[in-house]
């Protein structure tokens, strides 16, 4: 599959920010410091989930993965 | 109004389906859920049924709302279930699928722990069969480390409501209670809802469960364990904190997985742990939350296993590194399974949009900010690995152009009923808000929460768009706390199992060898006495037939040394009487 450009990133982040800022302007919708940042949650989803990919791919990934047969002979008979 | 068990008439009618005609079954299996439905929709709140057994008062019958919005997305789900596996020509698994949905029901309307114990036995037995019914090796060997695991976690049932009996001096299954024995209790309640590190039976075993098995594996355990934690532990800060990790831990461990049914399974994990961090919160907007949770969760993950069954049973595989270009073959599955992708996402307009959120509120409403952030992060990793994932590398990604066959009506009857309901209750939140415990007052379309949600998948699906290219899956397994059971089985077995035969066999040996040894040595001690003798001077054997060892002639003892031995005992005698006595 085509890759977007990266370039999409930041202007992604305008677009959610202004959606944020034109529709919640001057409402209080939040108990948190995150409710009142326009375009929180698309941090949120971007960063978020490349951590989540990184973390289980990157770093849990490498320690934990084995062959699929790596229990063969594991069950008694 | 009716004051009957719901569990008696799916359990019943497990009895009465191999009576019948076996094309009649299937049909059959459909009308006990809807009976039980009717007779759940006749309990009064506040009813219930009390039994004098022995010295005790059981309650078999205890209606709630909290119990009877469980009662009804049971009913439902098995329902679904029976309609999904209307092809099933195997009885025993029907019958199990209905006794494990009734004992289920019997859990959640229980208001004693006698009761509870007793249909949490028999759940933990019907739905060990729905595992080995797949008849394979793998299935074997999963479904007895499931029934260990559950044995285990029953005995400990056992030992908690003892406890709290020898304590309280009653088993009424009632509010939070402390002690030892409510710890015991909480450990078992808490090893079938799956709370890590008591999870990874449910990772090993529901994956390995038949095509439809799987769909009420994955409705059943882990909801009465909310239930039940619902029910005695709601409150409990160690429960929100286990429940915050549990929902980012699975969602970290399925992105890693390669098999379908695994990563789902990784997802009821994830799910779960929502719920239960509902329930330690402990408020009434948090079980509320919970509750619905559990079931919209019961729907769209029952969903989610029906799609990745009927890719399973059309083209025999479920990893995803053999899968791939299924799109043009399986469309409607692909559109069935992403009704519950979508769900389970939170997406607006679905169910788990409308259940999640009631949670996420009341953490909000609780100030919890850790646990808002992390449960927002396991939303994003559920659309990571469920919507873009599993769609990607099964429905599209590279055409390794896979025979199939098609799939049963029936299967995508099951599937569609499914995903109406979710999409109904997304639409129409009140139609799952009406049943919850307390009154919901949450209104869940607002702009803000339609903003928040929609840019948290938006951007999370454009991150995976970015790096798809180097996102592979691999033919591994991902390495879990099952490992510190299996791992060390064959050792275990061979110092339980092994080493005590050959203990034993040992020992039978030797008590047989004494026993010939007595009985030749009681039937002709000179003979034996000679051998022994003989062998002990000369290292000659007898087995070897190199000489003669007895000859009567000659190892027989006189007559007259029989005499002067007697004679000998005689002076003894005489002796010890005259000068002891």
């Amino acid at each position: 599959m085509r890759r977007p450009p990266v370039a999409l990133v930041p202007g992604g982040f305008v677009v959610a920010a202004m959606a944020d800022a034109w529709f919640l302007a001057g409402e209080h919708h939040g108990e948190f410091w995150w409710s009142d940042v326009y375009g929180f949650f698309s941090l949120l989803g971007f960063f978020g989930s490349l951590a989540i990919m990184l973390i289980a791919k990157v770093v849990v990934g490498p320690w934990l993965q084995r062959g699929e047969d790596y229990y063969h002979g594991s069950n008694p008979p | 109004m009716s004051s009957l068990p719901p569990a008696i008439i799916l359990i019943s009618g497990a009895l009465v389906l191999p009576l019948l005609p076996r094309r009649a079954r299937s049909l059959a299996f459909l009308f006990f859920p809807l009976l039980a439905w009717a007779v759940v929709g006749t309990l009064e709140e506040g009813s219930s049924l009390t039994l004098r057994f022995l010295t005790f008062e059981l309650v078999p019958l205890r209606v709630d709302r909290l119990s009877r919005a469980f009662g009804y997305v049971f009913v439902v789900i098995a329902f679904l279930g029976g309609v999904y596996g209307y092809h099933l020509e195997d009885t025993g698994q029907q019958m199990a699928a209905l006794v494990y949905a009734g004992s289920s029901l019997g859990v959640v309307f229980a208001g004693d722990f006698f009761t509870l114990f007793v249909y949490w036995e028999i759940m933990a037995v019907a739905s060990a069969y729905l595992i080995f019914a797949r008849r394979a090796d793998r299935s074997r060997a999963a479904g007895f480390r499931y029934l260990i695991v559950h044995l285990f976690g029953g005995n400990v049932l056992l030992a908690g409501i003892l406890w709290q009996y020898v304590e309280t001096g009653s088993i009424l299954f009632n509010g939070p209670a402390g002690g030892p024995g409510a710890y015991l209790i909480l450990l078992s309640f808490a090893i079938n809802a799956a709370i890590p590190p008591l999870h990874a039976w449910l990772v090993d075993s529901y994956p390995e469960g038949t095509v439809t098995g799987s769909v009420f594996l994955s409705a059943f355990t882990t909801k009465t364990a909310v239930y039940v934690l619902a029910r005695g532990f709601a409150g409990w800060e160690i429960l929100t904190v286990t429940g915050a990790i549990m929902a980012l831990y699975g969602v970290i461990f399925a992105f890693m997985e390669n098999d379908i049914r695994r990563v789902l399974a990784y997802h009821i994990v994830s799910q779960v742990g929502y719920m239960v961090a509902g329930v330690g919160l402990g408020t009434e907007v948090a079980i509320n939350g919970s509750t619905a949770h559990a079931f919209a969760h019961i729907l769209y993950k029952g969903l989610l296993f029906m799609g990745a069954g009927a890719v399973l049973y059309s083209t025999g595989k479920s990893k995803m590194s053999e899968l791939g270009g299924l799109a043009q073959s399986l469309p409607w599955v692909l559109s069935l399974y992403m009704a519950g992708a979508l769900s389970i996402s939170a997406f607006p307009l679905f169910s788990g949009f409308v259940s999640k959120s009631l949670v996420v509120h009341s953490a909000e409403l609780d100030h919890r900010v850790v646990m808002v952030l992390l449960l927002n992060l396991a939303s994003v990793g559920t659309f990571l690995s469920i919507a873009l994932k599993v769609p990607y590398f099964t429905w599209f990604g590279p055409d390794r152009s896979i025979e199939t066959r098609p799939v049963p009506w029936n299967m995508y009857a099951g599937m569609m009923l499914a995903a109406g309901i979710n999409i109904a209750i997304g639409i129409y939140p009140h139609l799952l808000y009406r049943v919850m415990p307390f009154p919901v007052a949450y209104k869940p379309y607002t702009a803000a929460h339609l903003l928040e949600t929609l840019q948290l998948l938006a951007f999370t699906g454009f991150a995976f768009w970015l790096v798809i290219d180097t996102i592979h899956v691999e033919r591994k397994i991902t390495l879990d706390l099952d490992w510190f059971y299996r791992k060390p089985a064959p050792a275990i077995f061979q110092l339980t199992v092994v080493s005590l035969d050959r203990l034993f066999a040992v020992t039978e040996l030797a008590a047989l060898n004494f026993a010939h040894r007595l009985s030749q040595a009681c039937a002709n001690p000179a003979e034996f006495a000679a051998r022994w003798i003989s062998r002990s001077t000369d290292g000659s054997d007898e087995r070897r037939g190199d000489r003669v060892f007895y000859d009567p002639n000659r190892h027989r003892p006189p007559i007259g040394f029989i005499v002067w031995v007697v004679l000998c005992c005689f002076v003894v005698l005489l002796a010890w009487s005259l000068f002891v006595i």
